[in-house]
């Protein structure tokens, strides 16, 4: 890859964060990074539905030319099972 | 020994209701307080306040709620706060609340809190007049943190919490870039926990940091946005201290 290259996926990354943030989405804490030629995004997010968007918005912005790799997790909703003590 | 509950980041869009509800209901078993810290919404608008609201309104403990700044990208935290507020949740922006749990008084003390970051390498309060009012703004609610704090000590709250959605130390943003840790919170606020005085300090907006810190003063910092403790809620059981609390802000007034 050419540093020209990466340079320019610096801004695309930078444009897709741009684009989460702003977008009916709103999602602003995730991780974007270039991962052994790809990009991967990973983190946690409220819903199936909100992981599906932002898979869509990232196909849209980086996925042309580059795979775009997912390790998005949804949280879960479930009461915990156990309280943490503090004495 | 008080049990708190507490969540934030939900990030609850119009396509999100129910989603929480169902967890929340079990609180009557589990909790004593639902503590919400911040980022309820996704874009800070009325309809969204509303799916919020249904899935607190009538729980049958008492819900204490800061914003976060996603509540605030509309303009309109305002309005999200009165429909918090319609179904029952107290708002805390700069004040604070008391609830009386098994006969002990329990004071929170509430900010949205801002950033700036932290000790050593934090924005100054120098140059441009949108800088100044940057750095400003965060020792404005700092500032009020540590008067609430105080005030709920005079009072007469045998346990004090200090809910903020922005976090008040470095340590539970392990696993954020470091490059945007003045972006996630300030040093300011651990200070006003320490002078003011607390037993627990709770908040959100790190996704991607970790759960447990502890401010230079040793009170006890938990980050309970949704993604990092991947629950509904997470549940503390807070002992009662014994004796009258404040020993940092006496120690600090002493040197």
């Amino acid at each position: 890859m050419t540093p020209g290259g990466t340079a320019e996926h610096g801004y695309r990354i930078a444009r897709l964060r741009e684009r989460l943030a702003r977008d009916d989405i709103a999602e602003l804490g995730i991780r974007i990074e270039e991962r052994g030629g790809a990009f991967l995004l990973s983190g946690t997010v409220p819903t199936a539905a909100h992981r599906d968007h932002i898979l869509r918005i990232a196909q849209e912005e980086l996925g042309d030319t580059v795979v775009v790799r997912s390790d998005l997790m949804v949280a879960s909703a479930s009461a915990p099972d156990r309280p943490e003590e503090l004495p | 020994m008080i049990r708190i509950a507490a969540v934030g980041d939900i990030h609850l869009g119009e396509d999100c209701r129910g989603l929480l509800r169902p967890a929340f209901d079990t609180l009557r078993d589990s909790a004593d307080v639902l503590l919400l810290a911040g980022d309820l919404t996704r874009h800070g608008t009325v309809p969204e306040a509303e799916i919020v609201a249904a899935e607190v309104a009538g729980l049958p403990v008492p819900v204490v709620a800061v914003l976060g700044n996603h509540d605030y990208h509309s303009d309109q935290e305002a309005e999200v706060t009165a429909v918090l507020a319609d179904a029952g949740v107290t708002v805390l922006e700069g004040d604070g609340t008391t609830l009386d749990i098994r006969d002990t008084r329990v004071g929170i003390a509430g900010t949205k809190g801002f950033c700036g970051g932290y000790e050593g390498r934090s924005a100054g309060e120098f140059g441009e007049p949108l800088m100044k009012e940057f750095v400003r703004y965060t020792r404005r609610c700092a500032s009020s943190l540590r008067g609430t704090l105080e005030e709920l000590a005079a009072d007469g709250c045998a346990v004090r919490i200090a809910l903020t959605h922005f976090s008040p130390v470095p340590d539970t943003l392990a696993g954020e870039p470091p490059e945007i840790y003045p972006f996630l919170g300030s040093y300011l606020l651990a200070e006003a926990v320490d002078e003011g005085g607390a037993d627990l300090a709770v908040h959100g907006h790190a996704h991607l940091g970790v759960e447990h810190g502890m401010t230079a003063g040793g009170v006890r910092v938990r980050n309970v946005a949704q993604p990092v403790i991947d629950r509904a809620f997470a549940v503390y059981h807070l002992e009662v201290p014994l004796a009258s609390p404040e020993p940092v802000a006496s120690l600090a007034r002493h040197q």
